[in-house]
């Protein structure tokens, strides 16, 4: 029926298609579809940068406006890959550039940028409205300064955690006087920043929604920009101090009015720097909070910190650090009832575990918000038990990611591992998509996933399992599987090469400290050219090279169109 | 009056925190990274390696169980240097709160103390203490007296605290915010409640 419909018309249907997800599917159906698609595709998403090329991207959505790219495998955010692996945005921007394409939105995540890329960026592409970064690398504030002196109708510009070489302190002042279309900021990640251009810049963009300082702004600051933007949604703080010498009541008061216009703001972050005598000035807008980021507030413990999420009742995201123990655990439980995601980050990760979180915080969560979907739980030890009861209170968990800081810690109330709690996690969560474990483990663990996590994607593994068995409990149960990566675990050849199939259903593959060999990699690339199979050597022992029966430190495959990568430094081998 | 009244919070000094995490699709807000070298382990050698733990087993991550132990080999090779691993945060993280650890501007407010009829005084950190209760019980311990409200009694058994603030002039504990009390106070002295 829909193939009597003109182009238009379908094109018409399709725009209300919007996830990838969907999107795709949709140009799987027909020809004609699929053309109909490919042209009308504005955003497209590459979740490999080394899964396609930039020309065969550019020929197949000639109209994409918006792209996502991503570098380097997850691992890497934990010093497992080396520097200059990969992940280069050059090529990209440059076919980009000097093809027709419109591009207005570039989202970068695990990649090397250059000052040159953002330069050739900002002169490319005339209608470019937003940048964002998170987790690059391989830039300074030249670059930054050729985002804002060209980009005219720059609305958003938001750098997350990215390591980024500082020059001079002049790029935010690169902005013209014309840029008045700043929705949304961010320069968190920075150590520095001119704080006059910054209050003349937010003084003349009255849309901006989004805006996280860094800790070069003081309070004094804060409170003028507040002053001149009381419409933010998100805010994040810089500096929440006063200095004890200066008059600092007049300026607290001042702060105080101020924040009381705020009554937009909804998300809250920052305070890289916090004197908790000046908390109670954001007192008056917890009550509006939805999310709260407190990952990064080394200052704000004890009491503090309980009397601010007291005043929080409305908190659905809640980012913390381990500081508010079980205790403090208890009362996020009974004031935050709509809490649907909840991370605790150790304050100590190598330390005596005094002021951490037990598995007694988790089950008070558990009990206290049933709608949790979403966990990342940094702690001391966990129990069977309390897993168990977990499971029990919140079915409804997507992400559930545990880690017990010591990674093969049984149950130390029963001394057995972790196998029958997270059994009891996949079983009762049966939308679970992504998992990342942790504890004492046996292969017991892996045969629960493969039998229950049916919409797993993404599962993480560290110094788990007992054999092979393991990892293809995994491999053959589930179906979904997108992303596995594991590290210090007894899997070997025989997991590797029992189903070499799969790996094209996948995204990919990391194994590292594991015990796959050279041979079983080489037998895995021979037999799945369409897979890029990477070895990682960052030793220079030529007398170790090309023994098949020497196990390889770390792999990393993923299924490719377009065969070997060329620009592989010397530590990479790609096995063909 | 009672003191706990007028509290709004209490002041902790600043923690000696080591590393914060954020997994990697978190939010931004932290400080360009400084090189993570404080934190080293040695590499895996290519031969049957396991990663090594000893560098965390110094740091004070301990692996209990003897499970792994065949698992870990000490690298027989010439080692490079590399960060840590494990736990899994980000190490950008690691570094800014080692940075946060090391800044100390707010860190202490030390203000001599003397109780009447002793020569020595002591020294007291206000910012360690998480309010004028706290204050109190620290102040008592410290002098083993029992402080008390001025209003309540007057009498040579018991004490009541007083302080010097920035205009030279000695006023009652506890009639101020806990803030204000400290962007004032210039020392302390615990003097007789039938003086006051």
């Amino acid at each position: 029926m829909m193939n009597y419909f003109p182009d238009e018309v379908l094109e018409h249907v399709f725009d209300f298609v919007t996830s990838h997800r969907d999107r795709n599917a949709v140009s799987l159906v027909c020809k004609l579809w699929y053309r109909v698609e490919r042209f009308s595709r504005q955003r497209v998403f590459i979740g490999n940068c080394y899964a396609i090329s930039p020309e065969r991207l550019i020929d197949r959505f000639p109209g994409v406006k918006a792209l996502t790219l991503k570098g380097k495998p997850h691992f890497a955010d934990f010093n497992l890959v080396p520097q200059d692996w990969g992940g280069y945005v050059q090529p990209w921007i440059e076919a980009l550039a000097r093809s027709r394409i419109g591009l207005e939105e570039l989202r970068l995540k695990r990649m090397v940028v250059s000052d040159e890329s953002l330069d050739v960026l900002s002169r490319s592409f005339t209608n470019f409205k937003s940048l964002v970064l998170v987790s690059c690398e391989g830039f300074t504030t030249d670059g930054l300064e050729a985002i804002a002196a060209n980009c005219r109708f720059l609305r958003e510009l938001d750098l997350q955690e990215n390591e980024i070489e500082e020059k001079k302190n002049l790029w935010l002042g690169c902005f013209p006087d014309s840029c008045t279309s700043l929705v949304s900021l961010n320069f968190a990640c920075l150590k520095e920043i001119n704080l006059v251009a910054l209050e003349r810049l937010v003084a003349r963009n009255p849309n901006l929604k989004s805006l996280k300082l860094n800790r070069a702004v003081p309070l004094e600051a804060l409170q003028r920009i507040l002053m001149r933007a009381p419409q933010l949604v998100d805010l994040g703080t810089g500096s929440f101090v006063l200095d004890r010498d200066s008059d600092d009541s007049e300026t607290y008061r001042k702060l105080r009015g101020t924040i009381l216009k705020c009554r937009s703001i909804r998300n809250l972050s920052g305070f890289l720097e916090v004197a908790p005598r000046c908390l109670p000035a954001i007192y008056p807008i917890c009550l509006n909070l939805t999310y709260l980021n407190l990952s990064y507030a080394a200052g704000i413990h004890g009491s503090e910190l309980i009397k601010l999420i007291r005043l929080c009742g409305k908190l659905q995201r809640l980012w913390i650090l381990d500081y508010i123990g079980d205790k403090g655990l208890e009362i996020v439980a009974s004031t935050c009832k709509d809490l649907q995601e909840l991370r605790v980050f150790p304050s100590d990760p190598f330390g005596a575990g005094h002021a951490a979180v037990t598995e007694t915080g988790l089950v008070a969560i558990s009990s206290g918000c049933p709608k949790l979907n979403s966990l990342l739980y940094f702690c001391q030890q966990m129990t069977n038990a309390a897993l168990i009861a977990v499971a029990k209170n919140c079915p409804n968990f997507i992400r559930f990611r545990l880690c017990i800081l010591d990674p093969t810690k049984p149950d130390p109330v029963t001394m057995q591992p972790l196998d029958e709690g997270f059994g009891a996690i996949v079983q009762s969560s049966k939308r679970l998509r992504r998992l990342s474990l942790s504890g004492l483990l046996t292969d017991r663990v892996f045969l629960y996933i493969g039998m229950y996590a049916e919409q797993l994607e993404m599962l993480s593994i560290a110094f788990a399992g007992e054999s092979d068995k393991g990892m293809l409990y995994v491999l053959n149960g589930c179906k979904k599987l997108r992303k596995l990566e594991i590290r210090d675990s007894p899997f070997g050849d025989m997991a590797l090469l029992r189903d070499v199939g799969k790996y094209e259903t996948m995204r990919s593959l990391w194994m590292s400290s594991c015990d796959v060999t050279l041979g079983g990699c080489k037998t895995l690339a021979k037999q799945m050219p369409r897979l890029n199979v990477e070895i990682i050597n960052e030793n220079d022992q030529m007398e170790f090279a090309h023994e098949d029966s020497q196990k390889v430190e770390k792999m990393y495959l993923y299924r490719t169109l377009v065969g070997p990568r060329k620009d592989a430094p010397e530590f990479v081998w790609t096995l063909v | 009056m009672l003191l706990l009244g007028t509290l709004l919070m209490g002041i902790t000094s600043e923690q000696h925190s080591s590393a914060s995490s954020i997994d990697s699709s978190s939010d931004p807000s932290a400080a360009a990274a400084t090189s993570s070298s404080s934190f080293c382990a040695p590499m895996q050698s290519n031969n049957s390696a396991r990663f090594d733990l000893s560098t965390e087993l110094r740091l004070g991550l301990s692996i209990s169980s003897s499970y792994y132990n065949d698992l870990f080999t000490t690298p027989t090779t010439t080692t490079r240097v590399q960060p840590l691993s494990w736990p899994p945060i980000r190490s950008i993280l690691r570094s800014a709160r080692l940075d946060k650890a090391l800044d100390q501007k707010q860190a202490s407010l030390f203000i001599k103390i003397y109780m009447e009829g002793i020569p020595i005084g002591r020294k007291l950190n206000l910012f360690a203490q998480d309010g004028y209760d706290s204050l109190m019980t620290t102040i008592a311990h410290m002098f083993l007296t029992t402080i008390l409200c001025a209003d309540r009694v007057h009498s040579d058994k018991y004490h009541v605290l007083t302080y010097e603030d920035k205009e030279g002039d000695w006023m009652m504990v506890g009639d101020v915010p806990c803030e204000m009390f400290l962007n004032n106070v210039k020392r302390l002295k615990i003097t007789r409640a039938d003086r006051c």
